[in-house]
């Protein structure tokens, strides 16, 4: 029952991994969801366990998708090794805008880190030789897995590719359970709470900021780097306003300060979008009432919202028991 | 002539323009602690109507009169039947219930208008350049310079020398207090949001005959608006003015040195501004 309650988001994760190619006939769609379920996660990790509202997610999605992009067009190094790289460039960006938006608090650093979103969109467009501008990075190539030289793993069909992201998704979101339940997670949670007081109590707030904005550029810059390597292009949207909106957008609805609600929202955004907008071309539309509605009712998000249907049935069930003992 | 003075020139009347999308964003920021993401939304619905005012065959000052006490009655609305109740939330929730409002604005003009951009004609009496000597400029942008430069000391003197200026001014230092002092602060909240959707909606309406109207000139518009009151100091209207001058400038003066770079230096200016005043030019620590 104690392994069920510190492991239940990770067992959540396992089971919608696992769920996504028994339901879903399409290997990129079912991609996409663990994509944006890391970009989230990232996301989330700044916005539900720091309380820091970032608005510049897009900015490491798109590094990541660069980075990697480059490095498989140009260097030939190993797949493995160019993610990781496309992850390190993430954590440095992030390091970098972290410590320019720190400065501020509150609303100032959201209009700051969206003000950052938009250079960096800028300085992407400026360096065509680098990014492919308009027209985005190409033929990013896909190559095998190699194991240590033993074995080739091959990724050339979506569902294979969904393989190697599924277990890094895992992977990664065990490592951020492992961190947000560490000391270092909950000086975090005692930031969000009440930041003058985690300063009083002696505990360098800004050096814990940075390294949570180095963290979720890490983990969002290798959503952008699986992004680019499941399309085959590194494109100029992957690191616009859009981007970084829509991860915010996929958190806030899942519900934040809990880890699975941002698999939560990810699944739903990417999959409601992807059939609303086969139904009608003005689909954003209906995002737009549906944000509107979530701020006005929906504090907890998807996931507040599966916790009360949780309690209710619980309740339920211990009062028909009760029921039948009398 | 010099092609920078000409530059700087270009650059303060589009400048201008800024200062007018920036103000009521900062104004609203000020007053409301509350970051308007619908800000852009209000300018395209400007430049639409001005549009669909000139389609029509109706007047262009006609629209200039017209659009932005328009668009600021449907922007007092929104915030009476929406934003209102969700002041008392985390800011994360003002955000998204303003993206959501962007995005609603955004979908219905392209459900109205189409995708695809159009073009506004110049109005009559001003098209065509003025010259002095060897210096040539566009009639129509002296006309915007000249017409916000008055339509800003107008506002400086509503903010400045009436009552519901020292109200909007006195509730940015304490919202309480001015209720303690019995005013109806949340009459002053719609009030001052409709003014900041109106200001946008003006510089729509006087940015469409120069850009056109495309559905997406929403963001581009909120984030020139952003930095400039990040570079110009939040709530400040002197800091909007020469936030949105300093920025006009650079974009113009670097559109000449290099071109594919000139929006980038935007932000790399208010990157530099932010090193040297973290609360911007004229912003309050």
């Amino acid at each position: 029952m104690r392994a069920l309650r510190e492991h239940g988001g990770l067992l959540l994760a396992a089971a919608v991994a696992l769920l996504l190619p028994a339901t879903l006939s399409s290997g990129t769609l079912a991609t996409e969801v663990l994509v944006y379920s890391l970009a989230v996660l990232g996301c989330n990790l700044l916005l539900g366990y720091t309380g820091l509202l970032s608005f510049g997610q897009g900015i490491f999605f798109g590094m990541g998708s660069y980075a990697v992009g480059i490095l498989m067009t140009r260097s030939g190094l190993p797949l493995p090794a160019a993610v990781l790289a496309s992850m390190a460039t993430g954590a440095l960006v992030a390091a970098a805008v972290g410590w320019f938006a720190i400065r501020q608090r509150g609303t100032y650093f959201v209009m700051l880190t969206l003000a950052f979103a938009q250079l960096f969109y800028f300085l992407a467009y400026s360096l065509p030789q680098w990014t492919g501008g308009d027209n985005g990075l190409l033929d990013i190539p896909r190559p095998p897995l190699s194991l240590f030289g033993l074995a080739e793993l091959p990724l050339d069909t979506p569902w294979r590719f969904y393989a190697l992201v599924a277990v890094c998704f895992l992977a990664v979101f065990w490592l951020l359970e492992r961190v947000t339940a560490s000391v270092f997670g909950r000086t975090l949670l005692a930031i969000r709470e009440n930041e003058a007081r985690a300063r009083a109590v002696g505990y360098d707030t800004r050096l814990f900021k940075l390294a949570a904005f180095a963290l979720s550029g890490a983990v969002t810059a290798l959503a952008g780097a699986f992004h680019a390597l499941m399309t085959g292009i590194a494109p100029l949207s992957n690191i616009e306003y859009h981007a970084s909106e829509m991860i915010l957008v996929m958190t806030v609805i899942g519900g934040t300060g809990n880890l699975f609600a941002s698999v939560l929202g990810a699944a739903f955004y990417v999959l409601a979008s992807d059939w609303l907008s086969t139904l009608w071309p003005r689909w954003l539309m209906l995002l737009g009432l549906l944000l509107v509605a979530v701020s006005l009712y929906m504090h907890q998000g998807l996931w507040g919202l599966v916790q009360r249907g949780w309690r209710l049935a619980v309740r339920g069930r211990a009062g028909a028991a009760a029921r039948e003992q009398a | 002539m010099n092609v920078y003075l000409l530059q700087v020139v270009n650059g303060v009347g589009i400048g201008m323009l800024y200062f007018l999308l920036a103000v009521g964003l900062s104004i609203i920021f000020g007053l409301l602690r509350f970051v308007n993401f619908a800000h852009g939304a209000f300018y395209l619905l400007g430049a639409y109507f001005c549009y669909q005012a000139v389609q029509w065959g109706m007047n262009f000052w006609l629209a200039l009169v017209v659009v932005p006490p328009l668009v600021g009655a449907l922007a007092w609305l929104a915030e009476r039947l929406l934003l209102r109740r969700v002041y008392d939330q985390p800011h994360e929730f003002h955000i998204l219930i303003t993206v959501g409002l962007a995005l609603v604005l955004q979908e219905a003009v392209i459900l109205a208008w189409g995708p695809l951009g159009s073009n506004v004609a110049t109005p009559e009496s001003l098209q065509g350049v003025v010259m002095w000597g060897s210096f040539i400029y566009p009639k129509y942008r002296l006309f915007v310079i000249a017409f916000t430069a008055v339509f800003a000391v107008l506002l400086w003197w509503l903010l400045e020398g009436t009552r519901l200026g020292s109200a909007v001014r006195a509730g940015s230092e304490s919202a309480e207090m001015v209720t303690l002092l019995g005013i109806n602060v949340f009459r002053v909240f719609g009030l001052v949001f409709a003014l900041g959707a109106g200001t946008a909606a003006l510089a729509g309406v006087l940015a469409a005959p120069i850009r056109g109207v495309e559905p997406f000139m929403a963001l581009e518009a909120l984030g020139v608006a952003f930095v400039i009151v990040v570079v110009g100091g939040m709530g400040s209207f002197g800091g909007a003015l020469a936030g949105g001058l300093l920025i006009g400038i650079v974009q113009s003066v670097m559109s000449t040195l290099w071109p594919e770079g000139a929006r980038l230096m935007i932000y790399v200016a208010m990157a530099a501004v932010l090193l040297l005043r973290p609360h911007g030019l004229l912003g309050r620590g």
